[in-house]
C-alpha cells in the first residue's frame, strides 16, 4: 500500500470504502507523523488526537455496518484556525483571541463532520489572516517544507505546509487576496477559491465581509472537487450565499479539454508588474501543453494589475478595520506588527473612497466579464515572485503586492492555483485558472488534465516531494 | 507633503480623531505608514465608468423576506 503520509483522498476514499484501510490506520500514521515531522514546519496549533481518534474509531464502525457517507468518510482533514469547532479556542493565530472559545461549529465544520471526516487538529495562519508570517506572537510562523528557511506563503499557511509535509491529505483555508492560492503556490499544491457565496462563512472568523471565501487545499485536484462537494451547501444563516445548487464537479473532469477555450491574462506578469522569468517560464510551458491538449489558447486585455489591487485593498483594508477597530484603539499592542500596520490603514479611509472602491470593483466585473465572453476560462500566474526568506519582512510585504490572486476575490469568480514546477533553486511554481461564477467544473477540467499531462503534482513517489528535514534545535525558542 | 510624506501634526490630529493615540504614541512609524496607504486615492476608474455610471453595492429589501 502507499505510504499513508501520500496517500491521496480519493485513493484513501476507495481503501476504506472497500475495508482494505481503517480510518484509525490512517489516522494514527499521520498523527505520529505529525509528532515527529511537524516540529520543523510549525504547521499545527493545536493537534486534536483524542478527538481525531474517537471520530475514527466511529467512521470505522459505521463503514462495518455498510453505512458508507460518501468519499470523505473516515478522511482525515486539518482546518485553519478561523473556524469555529465548538469547545475549542478560534485564535485566528492572534494572542487577543487565545483564550476564546467557540459555542459550536462552523457550518464548514458541521459539513464536514456529516461527510464523515476526520478532525487531525487546527493549522497555523498569518494572525486574523493577514499581515504575513510573524515572530512577535505566542505561536511560531509555519515554515515551507520545500525550504523551512523560505515563506510558505499565507494566510492559509499551516494549511499549505501541512499538506505539502505529508501531514493530512485535505486543509481547510480562507482567501480574501489570495490565501488559500498563496500558500498553494509557495507550498507546489493545489488551492482552490470557489465562486463567493458557494461556501459559507457562517462562523470563519471574518477578514473583509465581501472578499472572504472558504476553499479546499489539497495535494491533488480531483481531491480538491471531493472536499469542495463536501464543503458546499445552503446555509439559511449566511447572508452572503449564494440559493445556486452546485454543479457537478467531478462528472465531467477527466473528459479532456480538447476545444475548450482559454484566456491568457498576459499583460499582469509581462507588462504591469514583469515577473520572475521562473514563473513565466511555467506557464509558458504550462500553456504549450495546454495547447497540446486541445485547447484554443489567446490572450486577452483587461484593466492593469494596479487598478486590481487598489480596488481589493482598499475595500480590504476598511472592512477589516471596521472589525478589529476597538482592539486597534485599546490595545493596538496585542497584534503583531505586521497585522497591526495593514490594518490599521482602514482608519484612514474616507468613506468616499470606499465607496469608489465598490463602484470601480463593479466596472472591473463588468470588464472582466466582457473580457472573457466566449471563452471558458483564464490562466494567468498566481505569485509573479519567488518564495522569500521568512523572516525578510521588506521581501515579504512585496509578496503580497506582487500578485494576480486578488482579482479573482475582486470578481468573486473561482480560481485555483496549480504547480507548474520547479524554479531553478528547487521551489515551486504555479499558476491560476479562473473561469466564469459557478463554473467549477470547467477550472477543475483544464486544472485535472493539465496536471496529469503535466505531472506536476506532489504523489507517494519520493521525487515529486519536497526533502523534509528534521526539527531544528532552535525550533523550542522560535 | 507632495513626495507623499505627512506633517507629523497632520498625523497626530487625524489619529486622535479615530481614537488611535495610544497607537500613535507605541507605534508612530506605524500608524504614519498606515496614514499614508489609507489615505492615498484610489486610482482612476477604467474608461467609459464614473461614480456617476457605477452604484455603489446593491441595497436589496427582497434578501429579508426570504423564507416569509
Amino acid at each position: 500500500m502507499t505510504d499513508l503520509a501520500w496517500l491521496s483522498v480519493a485513493e484513501g476514499a476507495q481503501l476504506l470504502r472497500s475495508r482494505k484501510l481503517s480510518p484509525v490506520e490512517w489516522t494514527k500514521a499521520l498523527l505520529d507523523r505529525i509528532s515527529v515531522v511537524d516540529p520543523a514546519y510549525n504547521a499545527f496549533l493545536v493537534v486534536t488526537a483524542d478527538k481525531a481518534l474517537a471520530q475514527a474509531k466511529a467512521a470505522e464502525a459505521e463503514i462495518a455496518g455498510g453505512k458508507h457517507r460518501g468519499p470523505m468518510h473516515g478522511v482525515p482533514y486539518a482546518a485553519k484556525d478561523i473556524f469555529d469547532v465548538a469547545g475549542m479556542a478560534t485564535t485566528c493565530h492572534s494572542k487577543i483571541r487565545k483564550h476564546h472559545r467557540a459555542a459550536a461549529d462552523a457550518f464548514t465544520i458541521r459539513k464536514m463532520q456529516e461527510a464523515g471526516a476526520i478532525l487531525l487538529g487546527k493549522l497555523a495562519l498569518h494572525e486574523f489572516a493577514t499581515g504575513g508570517p510573524a515572530f512577535d506572537l505566542p505561536w511560531p510562523p509555519a515554515r515551507n517544507p520545500w525550504n523551512r528557511d523560505l515563506h510558505p506563503g499565507g494566510s492559509s499557511s499551516g494549511s499549505g505546509a501541512a499538506l505539502a509535509a505529508g501531514l493530512a491529505p485535505a486543509a481547510l483555508g480562507t482567501d480574501t487576496g489570495g490565501s488559500v492560492r498563496n500558500p498553494a503556490t509557495c507550498c507546489g499544491i493545489v488551492g482552490m477559491k470557489p465562486t463567493y457565496g458557494m461556501v459559507s462563512l457562517s462562523g470563519v472568523f471574518p477578514l473583509t465581509y465581501s472578499l472572504d471565501h472558504v476553499g479546499p487545499m489539497t495535494r491533488t485536484v480531483e481531491d480538491n472537487a471531493i472536499l469542495l462537494h463536501a464543503l458546499a451547501g445552503h446555509d439559511v444563516e449566511d447572508p452572503t450565499m449564494s440559493q445556486r445548487p452546485m454543479a457537478d464537479c467531478l462528472k465531467d473532469m477527466k473528459a479532456g479539454i480538447k476545444g475548450m477555450k482559454i484566456g491568457v491574462i498576459e499583460h499582469f506578469y509581462t507588462k504591469d508588474s514583469p515577473a520572475d522569468p521562473d514563473q513565466v517560464r511555467g506557464i509558458e510551458s504550462a500553456i504549450e501543453i495546454l495547447k497540446k491538449l486541445g485547447a484554443e489558447v489567446r490572450t486577452i486585455q483587461v484593466s492593469p494589475l494596479s487598478l486590481w489591487t487598489d480596488c481589493n485593498r482598499t475595500i480590504h483594508a476598511s472592512e477589516a478595520y471596521a472589525i478589529h477597530e476597538r482592539d486597534l484603539q485599546e490595545r493596538p499592542e496585542g497584534f503583531a506588527m505586521l497585522t497591526r500596520n495593514r490594518i490599521l490603514a482602514g482608519a484612514f479611509v474616507s468613506s468616499a473612497k470606499y465607496i469608489k472602491a465598490q463602484q470601480l470593483r463593479r466596472a472591473l466585473c463588468k470588464e472582466m466579464a466582457e473580457a472573457t465572453r466566449g471563452l471558458d476560462a483564464v490562466i494567468t500566474l498566481s505569485s509573479l515572485l519567488l518564495p522569500c526568506k521568512i523572516d525578510d519582512t521588506p521581501e515579504v510585504l512585496k509578496t503580497y503586492d506582487q500578485q494576480c490572486r486578488l482579482v479573482f476575490n475582486v470578481t468573486g469568480t473561482p480560481a485555483i492555483s496549480v504547480p507548474t514546477g520547479l524554479s531553478k533553486s528547487g521551489m515551486p511554481l504555479a499558476m491560476q485558472i479562473a473561469a466564469h461564477a459557478f463554473d467549477e467544473p470547467a477550472v477543475y477540467r483544464i486544472a485535472h488534465a493539465y496536471c496529469e499531462a503535466a505531472g506536476t503534482i506532489i504523489t507517494a513517489d519520493p521525487k515529486t516531494q519536497p526533502r523534509l528535514v528534521a526539527a531544528p534545535r532552535t525550533a523550542a525558542a522560535e | 507633503m507632495s513626495n507623499g510624506e505627512m506633517n507629523p501634526d497632520t498625523i497626530r490630529v487625524l489619529a486622535e480623531q479615530h481614537g488611535l493615540k495610544r497607537a500613535l504614541e507605541k507605534f508612530p512609524d506605524g500608524v504614519k505608514g498606515a496614514a499614508e496607504r489609507g489615505l492615498r486615492p484610489v486610482d482612476a476608474m477604467p474608461a467609459g465608468n464614473s461614480p456617476i455610471t457605477n452604484p455603489a453595492p446593491v441595497f436589496n429589501p427582497e434578501q429579508y423576506e426570504r423564507g416569509k
